[in-house]
């Protein structure tokens, strides 16, 4: 293949893993903003919504059949459900410890995992399922490059979700609520803004966008497991890390670059697919010691 | 952050590693099976594990062995090193006088020493790393053919293919990627040429590099070295990704599974297999059986592990006693006896002395026989 065409391959294919990224990253970035907390068990609840979405895809996959249509409602359910649990979560094992050190959080978050984990694990018998649809191996071919119509539907819902989203903290009061939370806490108390409120909220769409990464990754490869989040979950948190943490445009951003980076990354001579992790965590330790406020995070003056 | 990692990591260990099962009766002979009953590789493991199980019932319905009866530790290794040196720890303090099984040669490599410390007889029946022969301290004896044979096997059938230009791809464990070393040596001894050789990550799901790399080689041909669950992701992925031309996996990769997980993708797939139950002449019964016990078809290694139990069972019975050297003694001197899965003789490395592949190819969501 020429230089060129493998360089738009690598695009293509940036993007797609890169969408994934981002729309997880999302997730991290909009609760560290307003309860300050790395939400580790983010990645778990990615492979919660895909086998939401791969139970809800065999139930009706019998009447409306298991294409686009199909997928397209599996995705929905999924949102809603495990935006559902995502609120349980922060309302039965997050709330209560709020006031807690932040380390004390953040183990209930290492737990909430392996909760979430463990669950699928005995649920599953730690098996792999098969997630089966009906959408075809057909694609665009270019001449030697080639873009699956699968790639091109789900960069486009990974987009339009994000649009949304963006529309949704820019244009709404709900939207306009969660950014001042994660600005100042107390001083929304006293202006009347329903904090409680605002982080459920946070909590509910944040943990929607990955059901519906983890519903689109299950269709896309092909295949869920219980330990599907793990790896993912650290690369999204990196993805959040490098467009900064907390800045909503900069997770889409640090999702779609680290995306890019990583499909670029192989093509480099002597780092083949192998050291694919080693190059995306090393990006996260190099943006942590030069800016450790990310692409777009403001740094913040801790106030004693 | 990095202690957060560290924590993550520890903590998914633990959580994983912790199993257990009853207690042994004070008078029966304990003997543990060491396969992965959890993890990406359950599904051969359990079968492994079903198919111990049914030998030693058979065993133990036959007046028992030595007088007593067998009874069964499962050592799950999870297709994990760390994990599976927990789980020979386990099996050594619980006193099993034996143990058959090692499926995943990475997770089978560092219990040789947990054994051969122990001077334990150990029946390996799956992993088939070469990599294992200089490791193996003398008590373990391996009943599969190694990745030397398969690799040949291999070589050959893409060489028969008219293939020129191959793409090798593993998965950077001991298994796979010992695999893929044996046949880029061979394949390039026999004048041909490796374009691409590839490794992905264990976990990861998304292979689009990978794929790109192998349609910009133009190799003519791909073989997958490693296990089914990433394996048909990467047969589904390369499809996806435009490659059309031979496919062929490895042993570790010649599952049903393989068909649920790539679909339509797996059709035309070849694979290398050891000798599977329903293409050996002698194991109609050895189904039957196992289809009534378990409702399912035995896995491509149950046979294997059926014969690592039987065969334990008959050196015991042979020396008389469960005392270790002894029986290491007689397994030593196996006399090529005929089993499931053929007759078994050991070489001076204490693997088998004959080669058992066969070709399979995908057709209809099912495996047929190709060529032997």
């Amino acid at each position: 293949m020429p230089a060129f065409e493998t360089f738009l391959q690598a695009i293509v294919n940036g993007l797609v893993l890169g969408s994934f990224y981002a729309l997880i990253a999302l997730g991290y970035t909009m609760i560290f903003g307003v309860i300050k907390l790395l939400n580790f068990a983010h990645g778990d609840v990615y492979m919660v919504g895909a086998f939401v979405g791969f139970g809800v895809l065999s139930l009706i996959s019998g009447v409306v059949g298991a294409g686009w249509f199909g997928l397209g409602i599996a995705i929905l359910v999924s949102m809603i459900a495990v935006g559902c649990l995502g609120v349980i979560i922060q309302r039965v094992a997050y709330q209560p410890m709020l006031s807690a050190p932040r380390l004390s959080i953040l183990i209930t978050a290492l737990a909430v995992s392996l909760v979430l984990q463990n669950s699928a694990l005995s649920l599953t018998d730690g098996k792999y399922t098969a997630f089966r649809t009906d959408l075809g191996f057909g694609g665009f071919e270019f001449g030697r490059l080639f873009i699956s119509h699968q790639a091109v539907v789900l960069v486009a819902i990974a987009g339009l979700l994000m649009i949304a989203l963006e529309l949704f903290v820019s244009r709404t009061m709900y939207g306009r609520a969660m950014r001042a939370v994660s600005i100042d806490k107390d001083m929304c108390r006293l202006l009347g803004i329903n904090v409680s409120r605002v982080v459920a909220i946070t909590f509910l769409i944040g943990s929607g966008l990955a059901a519906a990464a983890g519903t689109m990754a299950g269709a896309y490869y092909g295949s869920i497991w219980y330990f599907m989040g793990f790896l993912i979950g650290l690369k999204a948190f990196t993805a959040a890390v490098i467009g900064g943490i907390g800045s909503i445009t900069g997770a889409m951003l640090g999702g779609l670059i680290l995306g890019l980076l990583e499909s670029f990354g192989t093509l480099v001579p002597f780092i083949g697919s192998e050291w694919k992790d080693v190059f995306t965590f090393s990006i996260l330790i190099l943006v942590l010691v030069f800016k450790p406020t990310g692409l777009l995070g403001k740094s913040e003056v801790e106030r004693m | 952050m990095k202690t957060t990692i560290t924590a993550i990591a520890t903590t998914v260990a633990l959580g994983v590693g912790l199993g257990g099962a009853a207690q042994a009766q004070d008078d029966a002979i304990v003997i543990g099976v060491q396969v992965p009953t959890t993890g990406s590789e359950a599904t051969y493991g359990q079968d492994m594990y079903n198919a111990a199980e049914l030998a030693a019932a058979e065993i133990n319905a036959d007046g028992g062995l030595l007088g007593r009866q067998i009874e069964l530790i499962n050592g799950d290794s999870a297709c994990d090193p760390q994990q599976s040196v927990n789980a020979a720890g386990n099996l050594v303090s619980r006193d099993v006088v034996g143990i058959v099984g090692g499926y995943c040669s990475g997770a089978t490599m560092p219990t040789l020493k947990t054994y051969g410390d122990e001077g334990l007889p150990f029946v390996i029946t799956a992993s088939n790393s070469t990599q294992l022969i200089p490791a193996n301290p003398g008590n373990a004896f391996m009943i599969n053919s190694t990745g030397a044979d398969q690799s040949k096997k291999a070589a050959e059938f893409f060489e028969s293919q008219g293939i020129e230009r191959l793409a090798v791809i593993d998965q950077g464990d001991s298994y796979s990627q010992d695999l893929a070393d044996l046949t880029v040596e061979r394949w390039e001894s026999m004048g041909h040429e490796v374009v691409t050789r590839e490794t992905v990550n264990k976990g990861e799901q998304d292979f689009s590099a990978v794929v790109s790399n192998v349609r910009s080689s133009g190799a003519e041909a791909v073989f997958w070295t490693a296990y089914y669950a990433d394996g048909g992701l990467m047969i589904r992925q390369l499809r996806q990704g435009g490659f059309r031309g031979t496919i062929a996996v490895g042993d570790g990769s010649n599952s049903p599974q393989l068909f649920e997980i790539a679909g339509g993708a797996a059709e035309g797939v070849f694979a290398f297999s050891n000798p599977t139950a329903e293409f050996l002449p002698a194991a109609a019964d050895f189904i039957d059986d196992y289809q009534a016990e378990y409702g399912q078809s035995p896995g491509p290694y149950a046979p294997l592990n059926y014969d690592g139990l039987k065969l334990l069972a008959w050196a015991m019975e042979t020396a008389g006693t469960t005392d270790s050297a002894a029986v290491v003694d007689v397994l030593e001197s196996t006399d090529g006896q005929s089993w499931l899965t053929g007759p078994i003789r050991f070489t001076d490395e204490n693997t088998l002395a004959r080669s058992n592949f066969i070709i399979l190819e995908g057709e209809d969501g099912a495996w047929t026989f190709f060529d032997n």
